[in-house]
């Protein structure tokens, strides 16, 4: 959630929300954004339907794995990362930059 | 003779190996993370979320930004963890 604060400006003038999305509540899903510095919404899914919905979910951990999609303005999917890769939103970034000079 | 027999039978094993080993790495690849659901290209399903800003509960949808904004959907594993 760090590495999306720290390119928020870039992302938001590509014209992009940046929204998180974990299971637990949306209390301690604000606590978490104020201490670690986090602007954007942090969503809660509990219960973990979009979770499943979006098929991210592991039964195997009860909880859903480090995914990150960027979504269009077409709702389409445009670019995915998934697990470990998801730590560095590098791609995503250059990708909304590239969809920004793409227009 | 004895040589043309241990050429022959050396033969045959590095042509079984051949054949065998890349079953073997196929079979642990499977083990690998499952693939995606929802690949690229793919219509990302709607939701309603709630978040916290601090003194209300406020309602998103990712259907609100069709058409106005690109959107990041970070889905991260707990809070107070890295990344």
């Amino acid at each position: 959630m760090k590495a999306f604060q720290q390119n928020l400006k870039q992302l938001e003038a590509a014209d992009t929300q940046v929204l998180g999305v974990s299971m637990d509540s949306a209390f301690s899903n604000k606590a978490f954004a104020d201490q670690i510095g986090v602007t954007f919404p942090l969503l809660s899914d509990w219960g973990g339907d979009v979770s499943r919905e979006y098929g991210i979910y592991v039964d195997q951990y009860k909880a859903a794995r480090r995914v990150n999609f960027l979504i269009g303005k077409d709702g389409k999917i445009v670019e995915e990362q998934i697990d470990k890769e998801a730590i560095d939103p590098k791609k995503i970034v250059d990708a909304c930059e590239r969809k920004k000079v793409s227009r | 003779m004895k040589l043309r027999n241990v050429s022959k039978k050396l033969a045959f094993w590095l042509l079984a190996a051949a054949v065998v080993c890349p079953a073997i790495e196929a079979q642990t690849n499977k083990s690998a993370p499952q693939p995606m659901k929802l690949k690229v290209g793919d219509v990302a399903p709607d939701f309603k979320l709630h978040y916290f800003d601090g003194s209300d509960l406020k309602e998103v949808s990712l259907s609100q930004y069709r058409g106005k904004s690109n959107v990041v959907l970070a889905f991260y594993i707990f809070a107070f963890t890295g990344g």
